[in-house]
């Protein structure tokens, strides 16, 4: 299978163009655009009913997910998250984990697993209890909302801090906590809130808007509900 | 403090990277990330000049980052996408539309100008910001950043001003020949400048987007 990702980082979209018959693609449900008529699609709880609500309720993905098959080679499929941003494209080896933010995941080949992960009481102050954990042998797309930056801990820098808003995904070498940024009353006023304060060795990539802020914005603009 | 200005037009980011003992002060929220030798600190600059602030459209409290020990890295990045532009002080001087105010540098003093009731016109709120002393500001549109030279005379609708240099003048009128036409024509209020000197335009007007999409969601309770 080719693959190739267009128009990063504003309106991302994903092209997978089959090799052979039998190949296939999991993908979050309403994540295709377009794909060739003969592409067979299939919508199931990916790794059972157990799995699928644990994702749906923890990790912020949804119940279903469609797994697209290739019947003839050269079948192309398009597939592209919800709000604009960019994707990006990793492939797992054995041995491997990629930890990403909920609702992060678009689509991946069927050796990856997906689980989502416990993060205790700390997850629960970086909003959203659960990342999800991508394991296994295969290709990952992931996407965020603006544009990604990645920074290799470990390499160029010796750490991190990343605003939890804006914080995508990471690979398995890194670890963090959440901490409040400057004192009390920053956390109160600053507007910064919690963040992540990572260390290890990995790649950590963050998006470069948050949708929360978005919805800030947006909020005083509704209509105000009468009182009657 | 040395900036680089990543993902133009639409998702912008600055990278600033500052000497050891450096630091940048930036609007409350702007933070993506640092290295962890950057110390953050909130700050209201008093209680006066916080609240002209926070009329002024941003927030009320201003956050200082500090590299302590070596050199440091902060990215910033306004709300909604749009582009980013980093505007020299010094022997320039600019006025900036306060929503786009996103960092700047200490040497340089970003006050919040009393507009008055042609700041309030303005579409700018009533009061916005405007630069002193040298160094550096970043500033984040909505939409992408066109700066344009007026030599002589420029009309722009108030919704679609980022910044402006001092040197120009300008007073704030109708579009239209009569009030009628000019608010039938939705272009509303418009800034006359005039001199010569660049002015920042951003492409998409905050208001009309919160306009188009806010009544569509559901009705808030306050």
């Amino acid at each position: 299978m080719k693959q190739e990702i267009v128009n990063n980082p504003d309106f991302a979209a994903l092209r997978v163009v089959f090799d052979a018959p039998g190949e296939q693609v999991i993908a979050e449900s309403g994540a295709m655009l377009a794909r060739d008529t003969a592409i067979e699609m299939k919508t199931s709880l990916q790794s059972g009913i157990g799995a699928a609500m644990k994702r749906k309720l923890l990790g912020g993905e949804s119940l279903f997910q469609n797994t697209f098959t290739a019947t003839a080679p050269g079948q192309s499929l398009w597939l592209a998250p919800a709000a604009e941003g960019s994707i990006q494209c990793i492939e797992l080896q054995p041995g491997m984990e990629l930890f990403l933010q909920s609702g992060a995941y678009l689509a991946s080949t069927p050796g990856v697993e997906l689980d989502t992960k416990w993060q205790g009481a700390k997850g629960f102050f970086a909003k959203g209890l659960f990342l999800l954990k991508a394991k296994g042998a295969g290709l990952l797309w992931f996407s965020s909302y603006g544009a990604m930056h990645a920074v290799d801990i470990g390499a160029s820098y010796a750490g991190y801090i990343v605003d939890n808003t804006h914080m995508v995904a990471f690979t398995q070498g890194l670890s963090y906590d959440v901490q409040k940024v400057g004192g009390l009353k920053s956390l109160f006023f600053s507007g910064e809130g919690l963040v992540c304060n990572f260390r290890g060795q990995g790649r950590l990539w963050m998006q470069t808007r948050n949708p929360s802020s978005l919805v800030s914005f947006l909020h005083p603009f509704r209509r105000v509900q009468s009182k009657s | 403090m040395q900036i680089n200005l990543l993902y133009q037009p639409s998702q912008a980011l600055a990278q600033c990277w500052l000497q050891p003992g450096e630091s940048v002060l930036a609007e409350s929220g702007a933070m993506v990330g640092m290295t962890p030798n950057v110390q953050m600190q909130t700050q209201s600059g008093g209680m006066l000049k916080g609240l002209k602030r926070m009329f002024g459209g941003e927030s009320f409290f201003r956050n200082t980052f500090l590299a302590e020990g070596g050199g440091g890295e902060v990215l910033f990045a306004p709300a909604l996408c749009g582009d980013m532009a980093v505007l020299d002080c010094g022997a320039r001087q600019w006025n900036i539309q306060n929503s786009a105010y996103v960092a700047s540098t200490m040497g340089v003093d970003v006050h919040t100008k009393a507009g008055g009731m042609r700041g309030f016109f303005s579409g700018a709120g009533l009061f916005m910001l405007e630069s002193a002393g040298q160094g550096q500001i970043v500033i984040g549109a909505y939409g992408a950043l066109e700066a344009i030279q007026v030599n002589g005379d420029l009309v722009i609708d108030t919704g679609h001003i980022a910044a402006w240099e001092s040197t120009l003048t300008y007073s704030v009128g109708k579009s239209g020949s009569g009030w009628i036409a000019s608010w039938l024509s939705g272009e509303g209020l418009v800034c006359h400048f005039q001199g010569q000197g660049i002015v920042y335009l951003q492409s998409r007007n905050t208001a009309e987007y919160g306009g188009a999409i806010g009544p569509m969601l559901p009705p808030r309770k306050n």
